[in-house]
């Protein structure tokens, strides 16, 4: 490997910096929620750190792997993953849109039909997975078909 | 060597009443891992960089508190605009980052050594605060406030966690990083072949969900894309005479009584008071400047009113002051804003009677309201009534 006997001697150094710069950092937020201008109640904050990851590992990542087993088995599984991590990723961002509770502040607040365009925007998605299918199978037949005749 | 998971695994190692499952699916290795951990943690620094020019803005450190500076007008209206688009398109990058890692959370030994038992804490400190931020910024721009603490100082204790243990994980991870850069370098020639087209293919997936969220939420600040805004919390043409409110004067508590027979009082050495009449004969100044908010939305709008540093030069303000402006409203955190010296003197900020070619609305902070260049939107003050020299 070029540049292996310098790199060696810099690279820990330099690492042990950064993470040495890292546990400071985590340092400074620490001390922000705890000590800093407007101090929070820190065993809120990490009930709610540890129930973010408990939802995520939990439940989101074994729903994704029950439905990867599914998609595995498809034929056209890298299209249908593709258009199911396009509408996981819209429904995700549209949560707070479609399910905060009570009414807004304003009219301008939350304005638009969410609803009617979270549909619309898997509905579009699900219409670009097929017709990529398609495309794709259409495009197969037409290289492997002088073969099958 | 192809052996499933399942074949490698030690029984012995096993422990009673703790089902680790296996993972014979393919991506999740550290090719993957690096290729989409590169774009998360640049949508991290991009994300962390601005809501640290944001909060700087708002709670100025004593070095900094009269010398922020007014230039480029449109600086807080990209930076804040960058901070939730980044954060957004992060949201995509996390799940399959997370996704493709997930089978080490169940890596045995669990703990082999105090210094891996520290490195699975900090990776679990490093899930959680990009979690939290990504989803309770999300949340925020919704004005959804399900957790029971304040949202901002949390919010700004956790990015510095995050970035933290983000830098740490570099730290620890860099052999692998490096080994996994390129599809090319000697980590990646190690892994299965036959997965490249397939991870290629994950990895243009993740591009595609990254843009789809993107664009249907890019519109509520970034004007020529908002016939695509479908998902974000605001649209730039839903709100009175074309601007979104945030805070209206109902829920301010600023009622037509309370701005009968209004009056501003300017405070220095030459204290006066001037009514609205005498306002509109004072030389109007125009000015298109954007109300840019914290939850990201921002759009320009043409403000009519009086120059700032007039109205401060006739009570003899001295030039370098910070400038205390009050509001009429009840309630609320922003009554009083505290203006620099630097937006308190820039030409372009004003004390705006009109908005768009119109009287200011009572939403829009009727009979008088602050605008200024590279503010946050919760400091251009509504409803003004007292501006001091301090």
């Amino acid at each position: 490997m070029r540049g292996r006997g310098r790199g060696n001697r810099a690279l820990p150094v330099f690492r042990a910096a950064a993470g040495a710069c890292g546990v400071a950092l985590m340092g400074v937020g620490v001390w922000a929620a705890w000590r800093g201008d407007d101090p929070q109640d820190p065993w809120q904050v990490v009930q709610w750190l540890a129930g973010a990851v408990l939802v995520h590992d939990g439940v989101v990542v074994p729903l994704t792997l029950l439905a990867g087993l599914v998609v595995v088995r498809l034929r056209a599984r890298r299209a249908v993953r593709a258009g199911l991590l396009v509408a996981a990723s819209l429904t995700a961002v549209a949560y707070p849109v479609l399910f905060r509770p009570g009414v807004p502040q304003n009219p301008s607040v939350l304005p638009l039909d969410y609803l009617r365009n979270w549909l619309l925007l898997l509905g579009l998605t699900a219409a670009v997975t097929a017709a990529t299918v398609l495309v794709r199978a259409w495009a197969r037949r037409l290289r492997e078909g002088p073969r099958d005749s | 060597m192809k052996l499933p998971l399942q074949r490698l695994r030690r029984p012995s190692l096993r422990l009673p009443g703790l089902p680790f499952p296996s993972f014979s699916g393919r991506l999740h290795d550290a090719r993957t891992a690096t290729a989409v951990g590169r774009l998360l943690g640049a949508a991290i620094a991009v994300c962390f960089v601005t809501g640290l020019v944001s909060h700087v803005l708002q709670h100025p450190p004593s070095l900094l508190a009269n010398s922020l500076p007014s230039r480029p007008s449109w600086g807080y209206r990209l930076s804040q605009g960058l901070h939730v688009a980044s954060g957004i398109a992060a949201i995509p990058l996390l799940l399959v980052k997370l996704w493709t890692v997930y089978p080490r959370l169940f890596a045995r030994p669990l703990v082999r050594s105090v210094r891996h038992a520290l490195e699975r804490l900090s990776v679990a400190v490093l899930v959680a605060s990009a979690l939290f931020e990504l989803f309770s910024g999300l949340f925020n721009t919704a004005q959804w406030y399900p957790w029971p603490f304040s949202f901002v100082p949390v919010h700004y204790a956790v990015g510095w966690l995050l970035i933290g243990s983000l830098l740490l994980h570099l730290a620890v991870k860099a052999p692998d990083i490096a080994a996994h850069w390129r599809r090319r370098s000697p980590g990646t020639l190690s892994l299965p072949a036959e997965d490249g087209p397939d991870r290629r293919s994950l990895l243009a997936a993740t591009g595609a969900a990254v843009g789809a969220v993107t664009l249907t939420t890019a519109g509520q600040s970034l004007t020529p894309l908002k016939s695509l805004d479908l998902l974000a919390p605001r649209h730039p043409d839903h709100g009175e005479l074309s601007l979104p409110v945030n805070r209206t004067a109902a829920r301010a508590g600023v009622t037509a009584e309370a701005v009968r027979g209004w009056r501003l009082y300017v405070g220095g050495p030459r204290p006066y008071e001037i009514t609205l009449d005498e306002l509109r004969t004072v030389p109007q100044r125009e000015a298109t400047l954007p109300i840019a908010c914290v939850e990201g939305w921002s759009r320009s709008a043409r403000w009519t009113g009086v120059r700032v540093r007039d109205l401060l030069d006739r009570a003899g303000a001295p030039v370098g002051a910070l400038i205390r402006v009050t509001s009429l409203e009840r309630h609320g955190a922003y009554r009083v804003m505290v203006m620099p010296h630097t937006y308190a003197r820039d030409p372009l900020t004003l004390l705006a009677l009109r908005l768009n070619g119109r009287e200011l609305p009572p939403d829009h902070g009727y009979p008088a309201r602050i605008i200024a260049p590279n503010r946050p939107g919760v400091l251009q003050t509504k409803w003004v009534s007292r501006m001091e020299a301090l």
